[in-house]
C-alpha cells in the first residue's frame, strides 16, 4: 500500500459516521428541499381537482335544510342529454358552447399563427423604422386583454361605435358586431387575433434569427427562389418554434374569456359564449356547482388532451432521437 | 417540586389577569360591523358612505360601522358563500339585489330582519312608510320582511325634447300607449341607423325591462308564489310578440341592443326615446346637451305598467346575535327619511320611503327638476322583480328566451314554452 491511498483511507475515517439516527434525516433531507414545490401543488392543483371531480358526482341540496345527494356520472349526461334533466336550460345550451369553444380555439390560432409567421418574415429584414414597425405589431399583445376588449367594445359598438361610424362614412351597409348571433363570435374572435398574433411574431423572430444566414447564402448560390428558400429551409428549421406556438395558443385560447366581459357578456343567446366562462357565469349558484365542476372537468380533459400532444411532440420524439 | 407548581399558580394568574383586562377592553371598545356595499350607478359612493358611517359612529359610539366596497352583487354573494364555509370573513350586513331575497333564504344566508321590525315601537308604521312596490321583493309566502328596500329603481323612458320639437311633436307629452310609441317612434327614426327613434336595451337581463310590457298587459312573469312562474302566460306572449316586432316597424335596429351603450346613445342624439333604469337619470342630465323628458313607460293592454328593480338592505345567519341586533341599528339608519332623501338626490335612486319625498334636499331637487319625480308616480303601477327560487337561473332563462325572439331565432310562444318548461323543471323541485 502506498503513501496517498493510506491517507485518503485515514482521511475516510475521520468523517462523521451515519448512525441509524441520522440516516433518517438524510433519507427525508431531499423531501424537505422539494417540499416547498410539492404543497404548493398539493394546495392549489391536486386538492382543487380532487375536490371538482368529486364535486362534479354530486347533486348539491336546493336549501340548507337538505343534503347533497350523489349522482355518479348524471352532471355529465345532463349536459349532453336535455331530456331527463331538472336543468334543461343548462343541457340546452352546453353544446353549443363547447362548439363555441372549439370553433374560438382553432379558428383563433389557425389564423393568427400563420399571420404571426408572414409578420416574422416581412420584420426579419432591414428596413426603416424596424422598431416602430415591430412595436405596432407588438404592442397589443403587452395590453391586458380585458383592456384590448374595452377598445373594441367602443370600435363594435351598435349606433356610436368606431367602426360602423366608418362604414357609415363610405356610404356602406352598417354591421352588427356584437347583438347578432351570426356575428358575435367571429366579432370576439377578431379581437383575439388582434392581440395574440404579435405575441406568436417574437417567437418567430427569435426562431428565424437563430437560422445561420450562410444556409440561405448557400441556397441563393444553388438558384432556390425566395418561395423555396422559405418552404425548404425557413420552414422545416422553425418546426420546433411551430409546435411550440401551437401549443402555446391552443392551450391559451381555452383560458381566454375574460374578452367576454366587455364584449357582449357570451351573447346573445350564448353565441359567443366559451366554456370557462359559462363556468365562471354559472358558478356564483351554489345549486350549479354539480354541473359547474362536470363542465369544469371536461374542459380540464381537452386541456390534457393537448398537454399530452406537448409531451409527445418535445419529449417523447427527443427522448427517442437521443436514444438512436 | 413545590417551586414548579408555584411557577405554574403565578402563570395562571397572570393568564386571569390578562383575560379579564381583555373582556374589559372588549366592553370599552364599540362592536365592529362590515357593511359591504356594491356599485352600479355612477356618483361618488364611496364618499357617500364614508360619510353616512361617519355619522352614525359619532351618534352610536358602541358601534363601529366599517364600509366596504364590495365590487358586484356577485361578489358579496360569494363573500357570504366563503363564510358560511368556514374559511374568510364577509359582512354583517351588505346591499344585495332585492330579487334575490327567496335565494339568499334557502341558502341559508339572511335572518328575516322581521324579529327587529317587531321589537320597533312603530314598526307597524315604519314598514307602511316603504312603497309597497318596493316591499314586494322584501317579504316571504307568510307575509314575513327578510330584507329592507335600499338602493331601489325602476325603469322609465327617456325622450329628447328638442328632437320631439323639431319633427312636431308635443315635447311635454310622452308617448302614452304602445300606438303612439310606434307612430312617433317612426317621425323620429332617420334611414340608415343615422337616428334611431327608440332603444330598448336587451343585453345582460333583459327579463327586466320586458317585464314592464308583460305587467302592462295586465300579467306580471311572477306572483307571490316563489316557485311559480308565469312565462308563456297569453299576455306575456303578446308582449314578447309587441317588443320583438319593434325592429320589423323600423324604429329600433335589430340584435340586442347593449344596456351600457343606451344612455350615450341617447345623450348623443342617435336615439330619440330609450327605456332605462331611473339610476341613469342624473348622468344623462349631466351630459344632454338638450332638454330631457321623462315618461312613464307606455300603457299596454290594461294600462301602465312596469317592474322594481335594485339592492335591499340583509342581516346575515354568519354574525352573532349582537352583531345583527348593531346591524339592523345601522339599517334603521340608512333608511331614515333623511339619508333616503339625501342618498336618492345624490343618487338618482328612488328613495324607498314616502316620508323621504318630503324632506330637503329630494324635495326641492323634484321641483327644480321635475325629471326626478316620475320614478315615483310610475311606482304605482309598478309590480315586482321576478324573483323566485334558485334566482338567477330563473332570470336567466327568461331572458335567454327573449333574446331568443329578439335575435330570430324563435317565435315568442314557442321561446316562451321552452322557457316555462325549463322554469318548471327547476322550480317543480321546490314544490
Amino acid at each position: 500500500m502506498d503513501a496517498p491511498a493510506q491517507v485518503a483511507t485515514s482521511q475516510l475515517k475521520t468523517l462523521p459516521q451515519i448512525g441509524p439516527q441520522k440516516s433518517l434525516l438524510a433519507l427525508l433531507f431531499p423531501y424537505f428541499l422539494v417540499a416547498p414545490t410539492l404543497i404548493l401543488i398539493f394546495v392549489f392543483t391536486i386538492w382543487p381537482t380532487t375536490q371538482t371531480v368529486i364535486g362534479s358526482l354530486y347533486k348539491p341540496p336546493l336549501t340548507v335544510r337538505q343534503q347533497e345527494q350523489f349522482v355518479g356520472l348524471q352532471n355529465y349526461v345532463d349536459l349532453f342529454d336535455s331530456s331527463r334533466t331538472t336543468r334543461p336550460d343548462i343541457s340546452a345550451v352546453f353544446t353549443k358552447i363547447l362548439v363555441n369553444t372549439l370553433v374560438f380555439t382553432t379558428s383563433t390560432v389557425l389564423v393568427s399563427v400563420p399571420v404571426a409567421f408572414i409578420f416574422a418574415l416581412l420584420l426579419n429584414r432591414k428596413i426603416r423604422y424596424l422598431g416602430i414597425w415591430r412595436f405596432s405589431l407588438f404592442y397589443p399583445a403587452l395590453l391586458p386583454l380585458i383592456g384590448a376588449a374595452s377598445i373594441w367594445s367602443f370600435i363594435y359598438a351598435d349606433t356610436i361605435g368606431l367602426a360602423n361610424t366608418v362604414l357609415r362614412s363610405f356610404g356602406l351597409p352598417t354591421v352588427q358586431w356584437l347583438n347578432i348571433q351570426s356575428m358575435s363570435l367571429l366579432s370576439v374572435i377578431i379581437v383575439i387575433i388582434w392581440k395574440q398574433t404579435g405575441y406568436y411574431m417574437i417567437f418567430y423572430l427569435a426562431g428565424l434569427q437563430s437560422i445561420p444566414r450562410d444556409i440561405y447564402e448557400a441556397a441563393d448560390l444553388d438558384g432556390a427562389n425566395i418561395w423555396q428558400q422559405i418552404r425548404f429551409i425557413t420552414l422545416p428549421l422553425l418546426r420546433r418554434t411551430t409546435l411550440f406556438i401551437m401549443v402555446v395558443a391552443f392551450t391559451a385560447g381555452f383560458q381566454m374569456v375574460e374578452q367576454l366581459e366587455a364584449l357582449g357578456l357570451g351573447g346573445p343567446n350564448d353565441s359567443s359564449n366559451l366554456l370557462l366562462y359559462y363556468v365562471f357565469q354559472k358558478f356564483s349558484d351554489p345549486r350549479n356547482w354539480g354541473y359547474v365542476n362536470a363542465i369544469t372537468v371536461i374542459l380540464l380533459l381537452i386541456l390534457m388532451l393537448f398537454t399530452v400532444t406537448n409531451f409527445y411532440f418535445f419529449e417523447w420524439r427527443r427522448i427517442r432521437e437521443d436514444e438512436h | 417540586m413545590f417551586q414548579k407548581n408555584r411557577l405554574i399558580i403565578v402563570l395562571l394568574a397572570l393568564c386571569i389577569t390578562a383575560l379579564f383586562s381583555f373582556s374589559v377592553m372588549a366592553q370599552d371598545a364599540p362592536l365592529e360591523i362590515n357593511f359591504y356595499y356594491p356599485t352600479a350607478v355612477g356618483g361618488p359612493l364611496t364618499q357617500i358612505f364614508d360619510g353616512y358611517a361617519a355619522q352614525f359612529n359619532e351618534a352610536n359610539p358602541d358601534i363601529k360601522v366599517i364600509p366596504t366596497y364590495a365590487g358586484g352583487y356577485n361578489d358579496i354573494s360569494a363573500a357570504i358563500q366563503t363564510e358560511i364555509q368556514g374559511t374568510g370573513e364577509g359582512p354583517d350586513v351588505a346591499v344585495m339585489l332585492a330579487a334575490d331575497t327567496q335565494t339568499f333564504i334557502d341558502n341559508g344566508y339572511i335572518v328575516p330582519v322581521q324579529q327587529f321590525i317587531d321589537e320597533m315601537e312603530d314598526g307597524e308604521a315604519y314598514v307602511n312608510d316603504f312603497f309597497p312596490a318596493f316591499l314586494l321583493n322584501s317579504v316571504d309566502g307568510d307575509g314575513m320582511v327578510w330584507s329592507i328596500p335600499f338602493q331601489r329603481s325602476t325603469p322609465v323612458l327617456y325622450y329628447n325634447k328638442d328632437l320631439f320639437n323639431e319633427v312636431g311633436l308635443d315635447p311635454e307629452k310622452a308617448p302614452a300607449n304602445r300606438e303612439e310609441l310606434i307612430e312617433y317612434g317612426k317621425q323620429l327614426t332617420l334611414p340608415d341607423g343615422e337616428r334611431w327613434g327608440l332603444l330598448i336595451p336587451s343585453d345582460g337581463f333583459p327579463y327586466w325591462l320586458f317585464q314592464g310590457f308583460a305587467i302592462a298587459n295586465g300579467q306580471n312573469v311572477v306572483g307571490e308564489n316563489p316557485a311559480e312562474v308565469f312565462f308563456n302566460a297569453p299576455p306575456v306572449v303578446s308582449a314578447l310578440e309587441f317588443f320583438g316586432s319593434l325592429p320589423d316597424e323600423g324604429i329600433m335596429p335589430d340584435g340586442v341592443i347593449v344596456w351600457g351603450d343606451t344612455p350615450t346613445a341617447f345623450t348623443s342624439g342617435k336615439a330619440a326615446m330609450i327605456y332605462h333604469t331611473t339610476g341613469s337619470l342624473t348622468n344623462i342630465l349631466n351630459n344632454a346637451t338638450f332638454e330631457v323628458g321623462v315618461g312613464f313607460l307606455p300603457a299596454g293592454d290594461v294600462g301602465y305598467g312596469a317592474p322594481t328593480g335594485g339592492g335591499n338592505l340583509y342581516v346575515f345567519t354568519t354574525s352573532t346575535p349582537e352583531e345583527q341586533a348593531a346591524a339592523w341599528r345601522w339599517i334603521e339608519f340608512l333608511s331614515s327619511p333623511e339619508i333616503q332623501s339625501d342618498w336618492s338626490a345624490g343618487t338618482g335612486y328612488v328613495a324607498a320611503r314616502q316620508s323621504a319625498w318630503e324632506l330637503d334636499p329630494l324635495m326641492s331637487l323634484v321641483a327644480e327638476k321635475p325629471q326626478y319625480g316620475v320614478a315615483r308616480e310610475q311606482l304605482e303601477f309598478a309590480d315586482k322583480e321576478l324573483a323566485t327560487h334558485q334566482g338567477l337561473d330563473i332570470r336567466n332563462i327568461l331572458g335567454t328566451a327573449i333574446s331568443r325572439v329578439i335575435t330570430g331565432e324563435m317565435e315568442p310562444q314557442e321561446s316562451l314554452d321552452q322557457a316555462q318548461a325549463e322554469a318548471e323543471a327547476i322550480l317543480s323541485q321546490y314544490r
